[in-house]
């Protein structure tokens, strides 16, 4: 998404990124990020909890607000409230990349845990 | 604004395996080059505002995002986007997605498009507006080529065509 951050700021349009991976700030340079530590699928909050959604999207429009230039990340305060190992944010099947580059995957786990 | 002392970190959900594979790819070092960088020209509360999601959210009038061809070619993510109308409910939309659990947004969309926040952003005044369109891609894209050339351009132009001044933007 950091690269359509970018299209639109070039095009005159404000951005802000709300992202559980800003990591990727490294790789492409993004003009604004609230970065916070929930799982793909529920960037913005649980299911339904209607509130958690309302402060997390408050704090992203306060860092719009407020950023005063490009490349600036915010790391949110919120802690998801399951284990990693409970949040069940994978597809149900592995994706097509995935099985493809699966024993490559698993070469590169091995070789980090060396 | 919150200043907290938590730094994210974006393996955090992530098996150890795809961490290391994924980490691979991305420097250690801040980025050098230029960030385009547009100014917010007015306060939040009088700004008009277009979301847009990688998360493949279509309405269900419109095609849905062609998970085929990618089951075919791992390597191809679709490049194309819809237009989600700012009154878009569960009932209205399709959700598709091989990368992530897409039940939750089925549940309840602003889990990622979270226009019914919004909507409330809007009648208390948090926000200036919502534009009628917000959008979304597919946010599995190997090769960006077609999304940025030759989507992007018309989004904006979307966007442009509704007044719009600033974006929201949510990862699946």
């Amino acid at each position: 998404m950091g690269l359509v951050a970018r299209f639109l700021e070039e095009n005159g349009i404000s951005t802000i990124l709300l992202t559980m991976t800003p990591d990727f700030n490294r790789e492409i340079g993004i003009p604004r990020i609230a970065a916070i530590e929930y799982p793909y699928g529920r960037v913005v909050g649980e299911v339904n909890d209607t509130e958690g959604q309302r402060q997390v999207l408050l704090e992203a429009l306060s860092v719009l607000g407020t950023a005063k230039k490009p490349g600036e990340v915010v790391h949110l305060p919120y802690t998801w409230h399951e284990d990693p190992k409970d949040t069940k944010w994978h597809p149900p099947e592995a994706s097509p990349i995935i099985k493809m580059y699966l024993a490559t995957i698993k070469k590169a786990g091995a070789e980090a845990r060396k | 604004m919150s200043v907290s002392a938590k730094r994210v970190n974006g393996f955090y959900f992530m098996p150890p395996s795809l961490s290391a594979w994924i980490g691979q790819t991305i420097p250690e070092k801040k980025f050098g080059g230029q960030i385009p960088w547009t100014p917010l020209k007015k306060p939040v509360s009088e700004t008009v505002f277009s979301l847009m999601t990688s998360a493949g959210i279509n309405i269900k009038t419109d095609p849905d995002f062609d998970m085929q061809r990618e089951k075919q070619e791992p390597t191809w993510g679709d490049p194309s986007y819809r237009k989600i109308p700012k009154s878009a409910r569960e009932s209205d939309i399709h959700v598709n997605h091989l990368h992530v659990n897409t039940d939750y947004i089925k549940k309840d969309m602003n889990v990622t498009l979270h226009l019914g926040r919004f909507r409330e952003f809007e009648t208390d005044g948090v926000i200036g507006a919502i534009a009628p369109t917000s959008y979304s891609y597919y946010g599995y894209q190997t090769d960006p080529t077609a999304l940025m050339e030759e989507t992007m351009p018309k989004v904006v132009a979307d966007m442009k065509s509704e007044g719009v001044e600033a974006v929201l933007l949510t990862p699946a």
